[in-house]
């Protein structure tokens, strides 16, 4: 009895994290100034803006519950195989989905209190956003290179080799992706004068690829290189009832590292204005966060899966 | 078939479970053990197996619902158990 209040102590202590970042959340809609140029572009009073923020928000409050459940039920799996061969990198893979769980969170609400500001201190605009931006990068940098040297360890460690196709395959998705990124970010910066400051990254154009396009991408392909070596590790693993539980745990790692990239390049081919907008980008964002929701919610299901057969 | 003589019943349970269970095999069948006949993997003997096979019928049938899974693996573990009647029955005459 006291083991099982003990497991499920990770589990409610994610879930009051969560709940109480939503607190958060609600609260600082509430408290913060209503941006003027949303109220303004559909005619909204300040409670109704109000309550559009906190609607449109609701499936990302809803994915940073999924999010926090995900990496816990994770965890608890990780105590009970920590001493097994495979637990190191099990832990490593837990720490990776901790930290992309509490980006989303971290993300939203730098970015609510980074647009009051620009909104209240025109001044502060500019360095609100080049910090929102360089957040971004360094939390999808920590996250994938830690998920990456997880999926690496469980490659090598089940002495696993790449198949030349899925290589060539992996490569040639990256690099159409990155061109294409490239030029997407390109178009939207006076390539006239290197060191112009007049974009949606305010950053002078050389250090806008330095700091933000390089190192996303690099964080990009060790999450796409994870997602490869995770489904491989799963297709190869022996044992029918272990496989199917790692593959619903794959599955959901594969669902949010994609998520978390087509998020990511979303925001950066396709800045925020600092303010709310209803159009396609919301859309789109709104879509991919459900499906890194759904995704934390398989693998807290096939951790819970792993764990149950480590328990019986 | 030569190694699996040799090897210790512990070990070609472990084999046969590691088809189902993969890397968690080892610690499934040992944790079996000590938890239902309170022995450690060494002091297994074939007259341990029928209860044990008991026992892992009860536990995988916790872990899934298709039955088909559940047979087959008991059906490994009760040829397993068979052989090791054929043996002892071998000695004995000898």
């Amino acid at each position: 009895m006291t083991s099982q209040r003990q497991a499920a102590q990770p589990i409610s202590r994610s879930l009051q994290q969560a709940a109480l970042l939503v607190a958060a959340y609600v609260l600082l809609v509430f408290l913060l100034p209503a941006s003027v140029a949303t109220r303004h572009t559909y005619h909204l009073s300040a409670l109704e803006y109000r309550s559009a923020l906190l609607a449109v928000a609701l499936p990302s409050l809803l994915t940073w519950v999924a999010a926090f459940l995900g990496y816990a039920k994770l965890r608890q799996y990780v105590t009970v195989v920590r001493k097994s061969p495979e637990g190191s990198y099990f832990d490593k893979l837990a720490t990776g989905c901790a930290w992309l769980a509490w980006s989303l969170p971290v993300s939203s609400l730098f970015g609510l209190l980074a647009n009051a500001a620009g909104e209240e201190w025109s001044a502060v605009h500019g360095a609100a956003t080049i910090t929102d931006n360089y957040l971004g990068v360094l939390l999808a940098v920590v996250a994938f290179s830690l998920i990456g040297a997880a999926s690496r360890g469980l490659v090598n460690h089940a002495k696993l080799k790449f198949s030349l196709a899925g290589v060539r395959g992996l490569m040639l998705s990256f690099l159409a992706a990155g061109v294409l990124y490239c030029y997407l970010v390109f178009r939207r910066l006076d390539l006239t004068s290197l060191g112009s400051t007049h974009n949606a990254y305010s950053l002078p154009i050389w250090l806008v690829v330095l700091s933000v396009i390089i190192p996303y991408l690099y964080a990009w392909f060790a999450g796409l290189l994870a997602a490869y070596e995770i489904n491989l590790f799963s297709k190869h693993t022996n044992g029918v009832l272990y496989r199917q539980a790692l593959q619903l745990l794959v599955g959901g790692l594969t669902a949010i590292i994609l998520s978390f990239i087509a998020l990511q390049y979303i925001s950066t081919v396709v800045p925020s204005q600092g303010h709310l907008v209803l159009g396609y980008r919301l859309v789109i964002i709104t879509l991919f966060r459900i499906i890194g929701g759904g995704g934390f919610l398989m693998l807290a299901l096939g951790a819970q899966k792993l764990k149950r057969i480590e328990e019986v | 078939m030569a190694r699996d003589t040799d090897s210790s019943l512990y070990d070609q349970v472990v084999r046969i479970t590691h088809v189902y269970l993969g890397p968690a095999a080892d610690r499934f069948i040992a944790r079996q053990l000590e938890n239902h006949l309170h022995k450690s993997p060494e002091e297994l003997s074939p007259a341990d197996l029928l209860s044990l096979i008991d026992w892992i019928r009860v536990v995988v049938s916790l872990l899934t619902e298709d039955n088909g899974i559940v047979e087959e693996y008991i059906a490994e573990l009760q040829k397993l158990a068979d052989a090791q009647t054929h043996t002892k029955r071998k000695q004995n005459h000898k």
